[in-house]
């Protein structure tokens, strides 16, 4: 129960940031993301200057029960789906902070703002190059992937 | 006179009491002073706690993600190394007579109160039993370099009650000395 209560009042406040402190290219998608605090949908803009300038893109998140003391469940949803090495096919992002390096401290604003810069780093388009065998055997949940990340480059 | 006084002062608290609720409302309002929000809750920090590395969290949240992690306790803002021991809990003006939560949650950790400086007379108490030893030697040489001093510069007559008592004195002096260097060595 105060977990919960955790969980609901951390998310409020989050989302009243977003609104209030929104960051250029990073906005909350109303419409999808309906009253009820378990799934956001974020908009998140390619960076200008960058491969994917002018592209949109929508992070889905879904909060867990222990939320903000377990990483929420992050992936592209959508028909668009950035093409780059980190991001499967499927819209599951490899991207450490989302499942080891998740700390507390991190926001749904701050991971929208490390996927963008991850992609903003991208120098060449191109998909995982285990893309197919993965979004073949994968679990819909990205967190259940034991990640490997090796790659701090892009 | 009394009743004057007191009439202005009740119409001051007025004047006072006037901006005080506004200001309350704009609190109201506005979320609290974020400098003061936990770093996990995103609430102002409740029995707070700060980390050596300077980041604010309220106990409850802190111990708990201690708990998720327990092999690796990094601190969530800056990675920083983070246990119960190094934080310091932080006491407001009037946190502590409100309901004690710590019931719920582990205690929190005791503030820890370490001794000054000690910059006192004797430096070299500290030390014990050295200090002892470096006062014997010292002080013995310089004693009888004073009295041969003394004797160069007013040589009392030979033979006079003056010399004698002199010769008399650094006699119980010297013996003394001695008693003392052997106690010394016995001890």
């Amino acid at each position: 129960m105060a977990a919960n209560e955790t969980r609901t009042r951390r998310l409020h406040r989050e989302l009243q940031q977003l609104k209030t402190n929104a960051l250029p290219g990073i906005n909350v998608n109303e419409d999808i993301s309906t009253s009820s605090l378990e799934t956001w949908v974020i908009n998140v803009d390619g960076a200008s200057g960058t491969l994917y300038e002018e592209e949109q893109f929508q992070l889905q998140f879904k909060f867990p029960a222990k939320y903000p003391f377990d990483s929420p469940q992050v992936m592209f949803v959508g028909s668009n789906i950035p093409i780059h090495p980190h991001i499967y096919s499927n819209g599951h992002i490899c991207l450490s902070i989302l499942t080891d390096d998740w700390s507390p401290a991190l926001s749904v604003q701050s991971v929208c703002l490390s996927v963008v810069s991850m992609l903003s780093s991208c120098k060449e388009k191109k998909l995982p190059p285990d893309n197919e065998f993965y979004v073949k055997t994968c679990s819909k949940n990205p967190k259940k992937t034991r990640w490997w990340y090796h790659d701090d480059t892009v | 006179m009394a009743s004057n006084a007191t009439e202005e002062n009740a119409s001051e608290n007025e004047n006072k009491s006037e901006p005080t609720p506004s200001s309350s409302q704009n609190e109201n309002n506005e979320p609290n002073n974020p400098n003061f929000e936990c770093n996990i809750c995103l609430d102002t920090a409740k029995e707070a706690v700060v980390s050596m590395c300077g980041h604010l969290f309220c106990w409850p949240c802190l111990s708990r993600w201690l708990e998720t992690r327990p092999n690796r306790s990094a601190c969530p803002v800056c990675k920083a190394g983070i246990s119960r021991d190094k934080v310091i809990p932080l006491y407001g003006r009037g946190s502590g007579d409100q309901t004690d939560p710590r019931d719920k949650t582990p205690p929190r950790p005791q503030g820890q109160r370490s001794e000054p400086e000690n910059n006192g007379m004797f430096p070299g108490l500290d030390m014990g039993g050295g200090w002892h030893v470096s006062f014997g030697i010292g002080a013995f040489p310089f004693m009888f370099f004073a009295n041969n001093v003394a004797g160069f510069g007013q040589a009392p007559a030979p033979g006079s009650p003056q010399a004698a008592q002199e010769q008399f004195l650094s006699k119980v002096f010297l013996w003394v000395a001695l008693i003392f260097i052997f106690w010394l060595f016995i001890a």
